[in-house]
C-alpha cells in the first residue's frame, strides 16, 4: 500500500504550527486512499528528533528524523535533497508541503529534483483514481482553481491555514537518516536568521489580525490599532497598501494584493474603507470585521460584522470592552 | 439665493502653461507632435505618416519625419469616451483596405428610436431627420482608439501613453513643443521613489488633439487672444456599460423625464453586440437648479420600465463621465492655426449635438491638420501665415457645413425645452435658415443657480450605485498621494461647495456637515465639467485617472 | 554581469475579471495586460544591480502569445538590453512545463543571474522559479527582498514568518525577487524611444506535456451576507458579544 509523505517545518528546534497542518494533510490523504501510512520527514539540528512525538500525536506513523548540527537552520538543497531522496525511495501516493514561506521555498526544489508537476498552494485536496484534485486561490483571490494532477507521486503544498491540524495519535516508527547532502556541500547557506518584532505574531501566523488603513489619519494614531491587537493579544498588527506607501508602517506589514495574504480567524478593520486590492489580501479571513465612518465604505461588503462610526470614538471602546473580557 | 459660478472660478494658470522658456538640452526632437491619442489626434497621426510614406515612395524629397503622440491615459483608449454611435466615412478613407465590418466596432445600426418620457411612460416620437443613424455604427471609443493606435504604431507613429503635456513651450509667439508632467511628487510637491522628472519634447507642429476643455487648447486661446462669436458651452455625460441577459436590437434616444424641463440634455441606450450594452444620460452645463446632479439623474433613469427591462439580471460593467463641447459652429474658434500650433477634434468644438455626433469630425479635422502639415514641412514653412491653410480647409469641408446647418440647433433651448423644441424643428425643416442670425450664447459659468433642494437618493447597489463605487467602474486607481491637479478657488460659499459636489459625478468634491468643500483629487476621472463651472484641471501624473476599457 | 529576467505578462484583474464561458479561463473582453508586479520588481533589480556594478547586460524572456512583446518591449523601455520572445498559444498553469522551455532557453548562455518574480499575480503558484534552477543545476534564492552582490558571492535577505533569514549563496544563481526590494521605474520617454530599436529573438517555445490541468476556474465561495451591527461606541457590546457567542473568535 501506497504511503503519505510529508515534511514537517521546524524552526530553533521546535515544530512549528504548519508542521502539525501538513500531517494532518497528509493522514487525511492517507485515509482516503485506503489506510495507508503516513511518514513523516523533520530536519534539524541535535534534539530535533523529539518532536517525532508530537508528529505521530498528528497522525504520522513513521517519523524520519534528520539531525544534524548543520541543520539547525533550515538549509533549502539539503532539506530538498533528502526529502527527494525520500520520496523517490519510498512508494508514494502523494508528499505534502507546507505552503509557509520554507515551504514554498522547498517544495519546488523537490518537485524539481523529481522531475514532478507541484500543486502549490492548495486549499483543498480529494483523490479520484490516479488524480489529485485540487483548490488554488488564484487571481488574486479573485477565483478559485480546480487544477488536476495525473500520476503518483503526487506534490502538493498546502496553504497554512487551510487544514486545522487535529490528532490522530499514534506511537510512530521512528527512523534516522543522514541529510542526502552533506550540508558542507550546500551552496546555498542560511547564515543568519532574526526575529522580527519579536512581541507581535507574524501576519501570516497570527489567529487574529488588526489592520489600520487611511482613517487613522497619521502614523500615531496606529497606537489605537496596537493597543486593541495587545488587548486581544495573540494579535498581529497589519496595514494598508496607502498606509505602507505613506511610510506610517513597515511595507513588510501591507495586506493586500501586492502584499501579505492573510486568512485568520478574526480580521479586524480599522479605517479601510476597501480597495480591493486590499481585500485580495484578506477576504479569505474566517470573521471581518469593519470599523468605519462612510456607511457606503466597500468593506462594509466583505465585514460579517460591521460599525459605521468614527473609529477614534469606537476603537478604544472595543479595545476596553475586550480588556473586560479577556479579564472576566 | 441665486449664485454665479463664474465668481467663484480661479483663472486659468497662464504663466504655468505657456512658457517661454528654452526646451532643456535633453529634449526629445520630434517633426510633428499630436497632443492626445484620441480621435483626432491618431487620424491626424495615421494620415501625417500615410503622406509622408506616400513622399518617400514617391521620392518626394521630404525624407523622416518623426511623428509623436503624447496620452496622459496610462494607456491607449483610458481616457475616451463616447456614446458612441460612429459615422465611418472617415475610417473608410483612412483604412480603405479595411471592410467596414472589420472596423473595430461593435455592430451596425439597424433600428431606432426615439421617446419622449415621463417617470412612468415612454410616448413614441417620429426619429429627427438629424438623429437618423441608418449606416452608422455602434462602437466603443476605448475599442476604436486602442485600435487606430495599433495602425498608426505599425505606421511608425511614437505612441507615449502615460505622458501628459503640462505647457506649452514658447518663442515669442511661436509654439516650440511641450513639457510633460513630473511623476512621483509626493502630496507637498516633493519628489518620492518613483521620482520621474518632466521631458520637453520639441516639434515643428503641435497639435492640440486634447479632446474637450483642453487645458492648453483653453491656455493657447488666452495667450493668443483668440476668440469666437459665442463662447464654448458645454454638456456633462455620465455613461455605463452592461452586461445583460438579452441583447437589445435598437439604438434609443429619449428626452424629458428624469430632466427637470428647462434642463437641455437627454439619454441614450445602445446596443453593443450580443450581451452588453451603452447608456447615458447628457445635461448641458448652462443648467439653472444648482442641486442638478448629473450621476444621480443617471442612476434614476435606469428605473424607468424603459431602461429597467433592458438592464434587469445584468451587471454593471463600467461607467465614466466626460464632457462635451455643445457650442457648435457659433463657438468654433476664430482662428485653428498659429505659429507652430494647429486645434483639432473637440479641443476645437468640432461636435453636432443635433445628430449627437463628433467622432467622424474630430478625425476629419485631424486629416486636415496633417495635410495642411505635410504641406507645411514640404515648404519648410510652419508659421502661421503656412498653417492657416488648415483654417480654410476647414471652413471649407463638410465638418463646418454639417455644423452651420444645425448653428442656432442647440442654443435655441437655451430658454427651455417646449420652445426650444419649435425652434429646432423650424430649423431642421429650412436647413438652419430660420431663424437665421446667430442666437448669442453666454459662457455656461455665467449662467446663474438656484440653489434647490435634492431628492434623497439612496443606492441599491444592483441597478443603481453612489459615486464611490461608479468611480470603481472607471477604473480609477490613481495613486493616493499624488499632489492635488485641481484648483479651487479660496473661501467657497456653502451654497457653491454643494454645488460642486452635485456636479461632479466622481465624488472629487464633497460638502462638509459643516457646509465646507473637500476635495478629493485622486477620484478624479477627467471629465472637466467643474473646470466648465469651477475648479479648474490642470494636467497631472500620466496614467492617474480612469482606465476605461469598453467606454 | 550578463542578467536574464523571466517576465511573464498576466492579466490585471483589479477592476474587471469574468470566467470565460468554458468555465476554466479568464474571459479575456477588456482585460488589459500587464508584466506581473514582482517581474517588475526584478526588472528593476537587474538594471540597479548593472548601475551599481559597471556595465552589463540584461535580458528579459518571456513566454506566451503575441502580447508577451508588449510587456518585453516595457522592459525594454526601462533600460533592458534585449528581449527573447518563446512563442506559445499560453502560458501552462503547470510550472513544471513552463520551467523546462525557460531553461532550454538559457541555459548555456552564461549568465551570471537569472531572475524572477516570486510569483505570477494570475496564477500565483511561485514555483518555476526553482523549478528552472534545478532544471540548469544553479543555486537559488526564493523570494529576495534585499540583495549585495561582491566577487562572485550574493547575500541575500528572505523574509519569513515573523523573521528575516539571510542567505549567502554563489554566482552564477537564480533568484526570485519578492517586493520591498525595488519598484519597477518608469520609463522615460527617451527609454520608450530607445526600446524600438533593440533587439527582441522570437522563437518557439518548447513546452513539454503538462500534468496539471485547469478542471475548473469559478469565482470564491459567496460569504453569507454581513451586517451592520450598529453606529458610533455603542455598538461596541453588542458586537464583542456577536464575536463572542455567535462567531466564537474571541
Amino acid at each position: 500500500m501506497a504511503a503519505i509523505f510529508a515534511f514537517a517545518e521546524s524552526r530553533d528546534g521546535a515544530l512549528r504550527k504548519v508542521a502539525l497542518e501538513t500531517v494532518t494533510a497528509a493522514r487525511r490523504a492517507a485515509d482516503a486512499t485506503g489506510g495507508g501510512e503516513v511518514h513523516a520527514m523533520v530536519l534539524g539540528g541535535p534534539g530535533i528528533a523529539d518532536a517525532a512525538e508530537a508528529l505521530g500525536r498528528a497522525g504520522a506513523d513513521v517519523v524520519f528524523t534528520v539531525e544534524d548540527a548543520a541543520l539547525a537552520r533550515y538549509s533549502p538543497e539539503v532539506a530538498a535533497a533528502t526529502a527527494a531522496a525520500a520520496i523517490a525511495d519510498g512508494d508514494y501516493r502523494a508528499a505534502f508541503f507546507p505552503a509557509s514561506a520554507e515551504g514554498r521555498d522547498l517544495a519546488p526544489r523537490v518537485a524539481a529534483a523529481l522531475d514532478r508537476s507541484l500543486l502549490a498552494d492548495v486549499t483543498e485536496f480529494t483523490f479520484e483514481g490516479d488524480d489529485v484534485v485540487a483548490s488554488h486561490p488564484a487571481y488574486a483571490g479573485k477565483a478559485v482553481a480546480t487544477l488536476r494532477l495525473s500520476g503518483a507521486p503526487a506534490l502538493l503544498s498546502v496553504r497554512p491555514g487551510a487544514v486545522t491540524a487535529v490528532e490522530a495519535p499514534r506511537t510512530p516508527r521512528v527512523e534516522a537518516r543522514p541529510p542526502a547532502l552533506a550540508p558542507a556541500e550546500a551552496r546555498v547557506v542560511v547564515t543568519g536568521l532574526v526575529a522580527r518584532g519579536a512581541a507581535r505574531l507574524d501576519l501570516a501566523e497570527a489567529p487574529v489580525v488588526v489592520a489600520g488603513g487611511r482613517g487613522l489619519r497619521a502614523a500615531e494614531h496606529f497606537g489605537l490599532v496596537e493597543a486593541l491587537a495587545d488587548a486581544i493579544g495573540d494579535a498581529a498588527v497589519g496595514a494598508t497598501r496607502a498606509v505602507t506607501d505613506d511610510g506610517w508602517r513597515d511595507p513588510a506589514d501591507q495586506i493586500g494584493q501586492t502584499g501579505r495574504v492573510v486568512s485568520p480567524d478574526l480580521y479586524i478593520a480599522v479605517g479601510i474603507s476597501g480597495a480591493i486590492q486590499h481585500l485580495a489580501g484578506m477576504r479569505s479571513s474566517r470573521v471581518i470585521v469593519a470599523i468605519n465612518r462612510d456607511k457606503d465604505a466597500p468593506i462594509f461588503k466583505v465585514a460579517d460584522y460591521g460599525i459605521v462610526g468614527d473609529l477614534f470614538d469606537v476603537v478604544p471602546r472595543l479595545t476596553e470592552e475586550i480588556r473586560k473580557l479577556r479579564a472576566g | 439665493m441665486s449664485f454665479v459660478p463664474a465668481r467663484h472660478q480661479p483663472p486659468l494658470p497662464l504663466e504655468r502653461l505657456i512658457r517661454s522658456e528654452p526646451p532643456d538640452a535633453e529634449a526629445l526632437e520630434m517633426d510633428v507632435l499630436f497632443v492626445g491619442a484620441g480621435p483626432a489626434g491618431l487620424a491626424g497621426a495615421i494620415e501625417l505618416a500615410r503622406l509622408v510614406a506616400a513622399d518617400r515612395e514617391q521620392g518626394g524629397g521630404l525624407g523622416e519625419v518623426s511623428i509623436g503622440v503624447l496620452e496622459k491615459a496610462g494607456a491607449l483608449g483610458e481616457h475616451s469616451l463616447s456614446g458612441a454611435v460612429v459615422n465611418p466615412r472617415v475610417f473608410r478613407e483612412l483604412f480603405p483596405d479595411v471592410p467596414e465590418d472589420q472596423l473595430p466596432f461593435r455592430q451596425r445600426v439597424d433600428r431606432e428610436a426615439v421617446y419622449y418620457l415621463t417617470a412612468w411612460r415612454a410616448w413614441r416620437l417620429p426619429t429627427p431627420p438629424t438623429m437618423g443613424n441608418h449606416g452608422n455604427w455602434a462602437a466603443s471609443l476605448c475599442e476604436v482608439v486602442r485600435w487606430m493606435g495599433e495602425r498608426a504604431e505599425a505606421m511608425g507613429v511614437n505612441l507615449f501613453p502615460g505622458f501628459p503635456a503640462d505647457a506649452l513651450l514658447v518663442d515669442g509667439q511661436t509654439v516650440r513643443g511641450v513639457r510633460t508632467t513630473p511623476v512621483g511628487l509626493t502630496r507637498d510637491g516633493g519628489t518620492g521613489s518613483d521620482f520621474l522628472p518632466t521631458t520637453d519634447l520639441t516639434a515643428r507642429v503641435t497639435v492640440l488633439t486634447e479632446g474637450v476643455r483642453g487645458t492648453l487648447g483653453q491656455a493657447w486661446r488666452a495667450w493668443q487672444g483668440v476668440g469666437s462669436p459665442n463662447p464654448q458651452i458645454f454638456a456633462l455625460g455620465v455613461k455605463e456599460v452592461w452586461e445583460v441577459p438579452r441583447p437589445l436590437d435598437r439604438v434609443v434616444h429619449t428626452l424629458g423625464w428624469p430632466l427637470p424641463r428647462d434642463v437641455f440634455g437627454g439619454t441614450w441606450l445602445y446596443p453593443m453586440g450580443p450581451s452588453q450594452v451603452s447608456l447615458g444620460l447628457v445635461a448641458g452645463l448652462d443648467y439653472r437648479p444648482a442641486g442638478l446632479d448629473v450621476h444621480r439623474l443617471m442612476q434614476r433613469m435606469k428605473q424607468h420600465p424603459l431602461f429597467r427591462e433592458v438592464l434587469e439580471g445584468g451587471t454593471l460593467v463600467e461607467w465614466g463621465a466626460k464632457s462635451i463641447p455643445e457650442g457648435g459652429y457659433y463657438s468654433l474658434p476664430d482662428r485653428l492655426s498659429g505659429d507652430g500650433l494647429l486645434l483639432a477634434g473637440d479641443t476645437a468644438g468640432f461636435v453636432d449635438v443635433p445628430s449627437l455626433k463628433g467622432i467622424h469630425y474630430a478625425m476629419q479635422s485631424g486629416v486636415l491638420a496633417a495635410r495642411a502639415i505635410f504641406d507645411a514641412l514640404k515648404a519648410g514653412d510652419c508659421s502661421a501665415g503656412r498653417l492657416a491653410a488648415y483654417d480654410r480647409a476647414v471652413r471649407a469641408s463638410w465638418i463646418v457645413d454639417d455644423l452651420r446647418r444645425t448653428r442656432n440647433m442647440r442654443l435655441a433651448f437655451k430658454d427651455g425645452f417646449v420652445r426650444g423644441g419649435i425652434k429646432a424643428g423650424l430649423m431642421t425643416l429650412t436647413g438652419g435658415a430660420v431663424p437665421g442670425g446667430r442666437i448669442p450664447m453666454h459662457e455656461d459659468a455665467e449662467a446663474a443657480r438656484v440653489p434647490d433642494g435634492a431628492e434623497p437618493f439612496t443606492p441599491d447597489n444592483v441597478l443603481t450605485f453612489s459615486k464611490l463605487d461608479a468611480n470603481y467602474k472607471s477604473g480609477n486607481a490613481t495613486r493616493d498621494t499624488i499632489p492635488s491637479h485641481l484648483i479651487v478657488g479660496e473661501d467657497v460659499p456653502a451654497e457653491v461647495a454643494a454645488f460642486y459636489a452635485r456636479l461632479c459625478p466622481a465624488g472629487v468634491y464633497e460638502q462638509t456637515p459643516e457646509g465646507t468643500l473637500r476635495v478629493n483629487p485622486p477620484n478624479c476621472v477627467d471629465c472637466k465639467a467643474t473646470d466648465v463651472l469651477g475648479p479648474r484641471w490642470t494636467p497631472r501624473e500620466g496614467g492617474s485617472g480612469p482606465q476605461y476599457r469598453v467606454m | 554581469m550578463k542578467i536574464a529576467v523571466c517576465i511573464k505578462r498576466v492579466p490585471d484583474t483589479e477592476m474587471r475579471f469574468t470566467i470565460a464561458a468554458d468555465g476554466k479561463s479568464v474571459d479575456p473582453t477588456g482585460l488589459k495586460y500587464e508584466m506581473s508586479t514582482f517581474d517588475e520588481y526584478a526588472v528593476e533589480v537587474a538594471l540597479r544591480l548593472n548601475e551599481q556594478h559597471g556595465p552589463g547586460d540584461v535580458t528579459v524572456v518571456g513566454l506566451g502569445p503575441d502580447g508577451v512583446g508588449e510587456i518585453l518591449r516595457k522592459a525594454l523601455s526601462m533600460g533592458v538590453d534585449r528581449g527573447v520572445h518563446l512563442t506559445a498559444p499560453e502560458v501552462p498553469f503547470d510550472g513544471r512545463v513552463v520551467a523546462g522551455a525557460l531553461a532550454e532557453a538559457l541555459t548555456g548562455q552564461g549568465y551570471d543571474l537569472i531572475l524572477f518574480g516570486r510569483n505570477a499575480t494570475d496564477t500565483g503558484a511561485g514555483v518555476v522559479g526553482a523549478m528552472t534552477a534545478g532544471r540548469l543545476g544553479l543555486p537559488c534564492v526564493t523570494a529576495v527582498s534585499h540583495l549585495e552582490i561582491a566577487n562572485g558571492r550574493g547575500t541575500a535577505r528572505r523574509e519569513l514568518e515573523g523573521a528575516t533569514e539571510t542567505v549567502e549563496f554563489p554566482l552564477p544563481a537564480v533568484l526570485t525577487i519578492d517586493e520591498g526590494i525595488a519598484r519597477g521605474r518608469i520609463p522615460s520617454l527617451k527609454g520608450i524611444m530607445a526600446a524600438k530599436k533593440k533587439p527582441i529573438d522570437t522563437r518557439e517555445a518548447s513546452l513539454g506535456a503538462p500534468a496539471i490541468v485547469v478542471d475548473r476556474l469559478a469565482p470564491p465561495p459567496d460569504r453569507p451576507p454581513g451586517r451592520i451591527v450598529g453606529e458610533g461606541p455603542d455598538a461596541v457590546p453588542e458586537l464583542v458579544a456577536l464575536l463572542r457567542d455567535e462567531a466564537k473568535v474571541l
